[in-house]
């Protein structure tokens, strides 16, 4: 059902707010508002280098002085880390947002979520090493046996 | 849980003025005293029984703050029934309630709207605390063709009442998909009961 890592935002939304931001970006400055939520979509595009931008969009904003916004940004930091398989930079986002609310229940989901697709990432890793070794071995056996009817 | 969502339901009002507690209280029985902001949204997910059949409700609980209002669209977008809430204790959070429901109205025609005002315990405990009055927003919900109820997250008051209207009103319109879903456990129970005496 819904998870907030495997949330795919249409690009119909996405265009949306691209334009927006482009339109406040030849004016010369954009937004706070403006630029969240153009980070906010791309995080949740089906493409990396959009999650990529949308990193670098909310690092910025993060960086910015004077913004009542940053649990937000960092919330979205560590969904677009997440979906970019850094999951230890996202678990430190994680991190630092429940030093400040520990029991923030959306925080504490996120985290479950995050070192669930850790743990299934690093099992499709085992599994392939643990194949390409199965696939050594018979191969190993083989030489083996071929090597014994010589 | 798992499985499908077969009624969606979003959650609009102003911040703060308490959309979580309701989902909270309504998905796992339970309220908190401590305030923390949504970040986005939340999504929470429950069975309900209605016509003899099981109906999964979904809930998006959206963020009351600003920075959100242009996001939330993407989650009232297709939903069957609006809870739009608003803080008894508050008079302007009726005036953000209304914003949503012309919001609503405008985009979102066949989505039904239901008013929440909440923390009703609050005023029970002081009446002096009111500032929105119930028969106003009875009227106002009769002219929008919404429902309404006066709620208490922290009691539990009218929040089970809430749902099963939403959820009565949808199968009550969409007999047809409702035919389509399993049966709830207990008609089913029943169901075995009866084959055995045959």
């Amino acid at each position: 059902m819904e998870d907030v890592l495997n949330e795919i935002c249409s690009s119909e939304d996405l265009k949306t707010f691209e334009l927006r931001y482009n339109e406040e970006m030849c004016q010369g400055e954009v937004s706070s508002t403006t630029q969240f939520e153009y980070a906010c979509f791309l995080v949740r595009s089906r493409y990396p280098a959009d999650i990529q931008r949308g990193v670098v969009l909310l690092e910025e904003l993060y960086k910015r002085p004077d913004e009542t916004g940053k649990r937000d940004y960092v919330f979205y930091l560590a969904i677009g880390n997440a979906r970019l398989k850094e999951y230890q930079l996202a678990l430190n986002y994680v991190k630092g947002l429940l030093r400040i609310e520990p029991a923030n229940r959306q925080v504490l989901e996120l985290e479950k979520l995050i070192k669930k697709r850790m743990e299934k990432d690093a099992m499709k890793g085992a599994a392939i090493a643990g194949g390409a070794i199965l696939g050594l071995g018979a191969l190993v056996g083989l030489g083996v046996a071929l090597a014994k009817k010589h | 849980m798992s499985g499908k969502v077969d009624l969606k339901v979003v959650m609009l009002g102003q911040i703060s003025c308490g959309k979580t507690s309701v989902v909270e209280r309504f998905i796992y029985n339970r309220f908190n005293n401590n305030y923390q902001n949504t970040i986005g949204a939340a999504f929470g997910a429950r069975y309900l029984d209605v016509q003899g059949k099981r109906i999964c409700l979904g809930l998006w609980d959206t963020a009351g703050s600003e920075r959100y209002e242009a996001m939330s669209r993407i989650y009232y977008r297709d939903a069957k029934a609006a809870v739009i809430c608003y803080d008894i204790t508050n008079s302007k959070s009726l005036d953000r309630a209304k914003f949503w429901v012309s919001e609503l109205q405008r985009s979102e025609e066949s989505c039904k709207l239901y008013l929440c005002g909440t923390k009703l315990d609050v005023v029970q405990d002081d009446p002096h605390r009111r500032q929105v009055d119930y028969h106003d927003v009875n009227d106002y919900a009769e002219q929008i063709c919404g429902k309404f109820f006066e709620t208490s997250s922290k009691t539990g008051h009218n929040i089970e009442e809430l749902f099963a209207c939403i959820v009565e009103e949808y199968a009550e319109d969409n007999a047809e998909i409702i035919a389509t879903l399993d049966k709830s456990t207990i008609i089913l129970k029943e169901e075995n009961k009866s084959k055995r005496c045959c």
